[in-house]
């Protein structure tokens, strides 16, 4: 099987992020761009597939990002992916989820696939759309939030989240799948995988060159920012130090009921 | 936009609650934009949900009951929902943002060429135009958004943000849907249930989540649940929680769990590192309980008792329960 990966490259997720209030931007300074944590929980559910199958199936990682992400993509294929795919042109600069989805799927249906696997949502924008909308565009079955897959080649059996377990579902292949943090633990890239990620190769496509003629960025974007607002500070709050239980009970039940909550 | 169009998210019978906050809502927004408003419920168990909804307010309930719908996972629910939003014309897409709700609000905006937005927390009509708010980067900004170039807007509401009010005079129609008959790709199996039905921690206004400090599974049975049932409230969990393996995911707070906003936020034993702080930071009450001072949710939480979670925690469940009685 074809297996592609999809990641995103989000501001470091352990950084205490703030937005500058002037230019209403993130402010990156000491902020480095990480993988996605939640592409990883999908990088290791296709190299488990991949090993299980033993049967020649490949991953590629794939992503939609400027080409100084390159380094980021790198530590997918350390981890093991055989090679990768960037979609990168500064016309998408600006795309909001519908536009990013129109340039994925096309670029994607150019690279071809048996089986699209990605996080359920990535840490900067969470909408969680992208599966859906992808899956939708690329008419393949959307098959979202699985905490367990297997696949014979041509069939995905798999495990859907549901808010009280689970639902079996099983589709054919081509489909797209999205993993939640359940699926597994991911791997930590060896010396090994890291030395060999350096040679392994990872082709850059443009918009041309996945022939797509969609409106972009700005100007293909169904939606627009209007405004950008800092929310307020939360402030320091009360201190109660409290030695024994009827103490520290008392302190938090006086503040329910000072507050209107109980 | 004109009209508004709810999608009415069910399980065998009972809509979500979150169902009743946008049929709520989508009055309001329906006579703003001087359109009619619309649910769309599919799925085994659709007509009874769709009798439940009644009282909220819509005018037209569409109903697409058993069949496919009930056989297959998401396709028929958006096949639902693109007929009832062709009938309709240029209109205005409430989805609950849940599993089920991202999937459908994406899945219906992709076919529809629509614009979307994600997990808002309040919606706006000003002068004709929707205008959308939510928290991004985790609460660290707040954005307004609106649709542009588009004839058809999702957006998927975060649960818990619009208060569900039974109409006054509500004289909703229900109507059946006629779906053509087919089949699709993704064919639902069997369903197991692993946790007993409970408010889950999106919908909960109030959360009691426990940490670290709880030290093993068991006091999340014996002290941070009896808690949550005494307040009427739903159970939470930290990452590290999580990943011990001391509660499953489905409840876990945080950057790589649920962002929530219930008006109580109760956190037991958690130390409030950024990655668990932009899943709770715009709850409206924060209560911690931890054994040490120097934690990082000591600088946000509007109140921090620094004492023993197993003696205070139980002690305040007794005096919450004996509250209820008086």
């Amino acid at each position: 099987m074809k297996i592609v990966v999809t990641v995103k490259l989000v501001p470091d997720t352990n950084a205490d992020k703030r937005i500058d209030p002037g230019t209403k931007r993130l402010v990156r300074t000491g902020v480095e761009n990480v993988l996605n944590p939640f592409d990883e929980y999908a990088i290791e559910a296709a190299l488990q597939l991949r090993e299980k199958r033993n049967d020649g199936s490949t991953v590629t990682i794939f992503t939609m990002a400027p080409e100084s992400g390159k380094e980021i993509v790198r530590k997918a294929l350390a981890m093991g992916a055989d090679d990768a795919v960037m979609l990168s042109d500064a016309k998408l600069e600006g795309s909001d989820v519908a536009g990013t989805a129109h340039a994925m799927a096309a670029a994607l249906g150019k690279t071809g696939f048996d089986l699209i696997l990605c996080g359920t949502q990535s840490t900067d924008a969470i909408t969680g759309e992208l599966p859906g909308f992808l899956s939708e565009l690329l008419g393949v079955p959307g098959l979202t939030y699985v905490r367990k897959i297997d696949s014979d080649g041509t069939t995905i059996n798999a495990q859907r989240e549901t808010d009280l377990g689970y639902v079996d579902v099983s589709v054919s292949t081509p489909a797209l799948v999205s993993v939640t943090k359940a699926i597994n633990e991911p791997r930590y890239p060896s010396l090994k995988g890291i030395m060999g990620a350096k040679k392994k190769e990872i082709s850059v496509l443009s918009l041309a060159d996945v022939g797509f003629t969609r409106a972009t960025g700005n100007d293909g974007a169904k939606t627009e920012l209007l405004e950008l607002a800092t929310p307020p500070v939360r402030e320091k709050g009360r201190v109660v130090t409290a030695s024994e239980a009827t103490e520290g009970a008392r302190a938090i039940f006086d503040f329910l009921k000072e507050r209107k909550l109980l | 936009m004109r009209d508004v169009i709810v999608f009415i998210e069910q399980r065998a019978g009972a809509p979500r609650r979150v169902s009743y906050e946008l049929a709520t809502k989508a009055q309001e927004l329906a006579n703003a934009l001087g359109g009619k408003t619309h649910g769309v419920t599919a799925g085994a168990g659709a007509s009874q949900a769709a009798e439940a909804t009644k009282a909220y307010g819509l005018g037209t309930l569409h109903v697409a009951d058993g069949g496919a719908t009930a056989e297959y996972l998401i396709d028929p629910l958006v096949d639902a929902l693109e007929a009832v939003a062709k009938t309709a014309g240029p209109a205005l897409i409430l989805v609950p943002n849940t599993m089920i709700g991202r999937d459908v609000g994406s899945r219906i905006a992709a076919r529809l060429d629509a614009g979307i937005t994600s997990d808002a927390t309040d919606v706006i009509v000003a002068d004709g135009r929707v205008k959308t708010v939510s928290p991004k980067l985790g609460g660290l900004t707040i954005t307004t958004c609106a649709f542009k170039n588009a004839e058809y807007g999702v957006v998927s509401v975060r649960p818990n943000v619009f208060a569900a009010k039974p109409a006054a005079n509500a004289t909703a129609s229900l109507e059946n849907l006629a779906l053509p008959s087919k089949t699709y790709a993704m064919k639902l199996g069997a369903e197991v249930e692993e946790a007993a039905p409970e408010l889950g921690v999106e919908e909960a206004s109030i959360v009691v989540s426990g940490g670290r400090g709880l030290g093993g599974p068991e006091p999340f049975t014996t002290v941070i649940k009896p808690l949550a049932e005494a307040l009427g409230g739903a159970v939470g969990a930290s990452r590290a929680a999580v990943d011990a393996g001391w509660i499953p995911h489905a409840h876990q707070v945080g950057q790589t769990g649920k962002t929530i906003s219930p008006s109580l936020y109760i956190a037991v034993g958690i130390s409030g590192a950024i990655q668990h702080k932009v899943g709770m930071r715009t709850a409206g009450t924060i209560v911690a309980i931890n054994k040490d001072a120097n934690v990082p949710i000591a600088d946000f939480a509007d109140l921090l008792v620094v004492g023993d979670l197993f003696q205070i925690i139980p002690e305040l469940t007794k005096r919450v329960e004996a509250e209820k009685v008086h």
